[in-house]
């Protein structure tokens, strides 16, 4: 109501609202589309790191038992012994990409060529099968990382802005819409004011002249 | 209180902000699936000045749906075009090209129209589902005042 009484009862004010709320609209039909697109992603990301994570859990539980068959094969000294030497240097490619003005990590495990790092001919197939294993396990995790953060920034995202989508439904342009009916209104009563006020100044003139 | 033309105005750039922070993920060049799958680390520049990263997984499933002969015609990332207030969205599609990795992966036959291809909701969850790297959101300028 405030704003209603401080407003201007002018035709330039009422078009300059009409053009203030064709603006909102459409301010809140572009954040309407981007938000449907962040929670399809959202979605689709939330689906996958369920997935990912169940992956995870299973290529874990894969290579600790085949590690324990291999320990078992070749003794925790000799494996021990075998593997002290075979450390390696782990890279992982990282860079972004844009999902509807979020932008989210893509990370991604450098093929490390093959190269086992211990000796083949003093090891059995048990240890290279688990050697498979445990880099199927890193590369489930650098997946499951990207894909974590991805849906923790489109969740913030998508909070953001339903927020401002909120704001607009709910307030400006229900706010513009009012302010709108209000002027309409005034206007309307004005022009009844006026009709009325001719009625009444003929209705004077024509008594005057029955009189003369 | 903020007067009527500075009301008007942050309106205005409000809409042209939006926009911006939406399409500033388009990208300053596409590059051709023969020269990506030759790259090391293949990427782009993208208008706001950061590295877009391709996953090889996508451009190695591209390459296997697609005949080699094509891979030059095929210029990535794909823009898929959002029409606000729109329930269909368009793949900016410049050949034949596209036309046939989006019906092989789909599993449906599409149609050009206009250098578009008019997909729907579901069908665009499918396409970036596969093509998380590869495809790029743009929102379209017709909406600006």
């Amino acid at each position: 109501m405030t704003q209603q009484s401080t407003r201007r009862l002018t035709k330039i004010e009422l078009i300059r609202l009409r053009k203030r709320l064709t603006l909102a609209s459409k301010i809140r039909r572009i954040l309407k589309d981007r938000l449907s697109i962040l929670v399809m992603e959202f979605l689709g990301i939330a689906r996958e790191t369920v997935d990912a994570k169940q992956g995870m859990l299973d290529d874990f539980s894969a290579a600790y038992k085949s590690l324990s068959i291999t320990a078992g094969y070749h003794g925790y000294l000799a494996l021990g012994k075998e593997l002290s030497g075979a450390e390696r240097e782990l890279e992982i490619i990282s860079g972004s990409r844009n999902i509807a003005g979020a932008r989210v990590p893509v990370l991604e495990m450098k093929d490390s060529g093959g190269k086992e790092g211990y000796s083949q001919a003093d090891t059995s197939a048990y240890l290279d099968r688990t050697s498979q294993l445990a880099e199927k396990c890193l590369e489930a995790i650098v997946a499951l990382a990207e894909l974590q953060t991805t849906m923790e920034i489109l969740g913030k995202e998508i909070n953001r802005t339903k927020r401002i989508v909120n704001a607009l439904e709910y307030r400006v342009i229900p706010n513009l819409e009012e302010t709108i009916r209000f002027l309409k209104m005034k206007f309307e009563e004005r022009d009844r004011e006026e009709k009325a006020r001719l009625k009444r100044v003929k209705a004077i003139l024509e008594k005057k002249v029955a009189n003369a | 209180m903020l007067d009527n033309n500075r009301y008007d105005r942050l309106l205005q750039e409000s809409v042209k902000n939006e926009l911006r922070v939406l399409n500033s993920q388009l990208p300053s060049t596409q590059k051709s699936l023969e020269v990506l799958l030759r790259e090391e680390i293949p990427s782009i520049t993208l208008r706001d000045g950061s590295l877009h990263l391709f996953k090889k997984k996508e451009l190695k499933y591209l390459s296997d749906i697609t005949d080699s002969s094509l891979w030059n015609n095929l210029l990535l990332p794909v823009i898929i075009e959002v029409n606000p207030g729109e329930d269909e969205y368009s793949i900016v599609c410049r050949g034949e090209v596209e036309e046939k990795v989006f019906s092989a992966i789909l599993g449906m036959p599409v149609t050009i129209r206009h250098h578009r291809i008019v997909i729907y909701k579901p069908q665009l969850a499918v396409i970036r589902k596969i093509l998380k790297t590869t495809t790029l959101y743009l929102f379209s300028p017709k909406i600006l005042p």
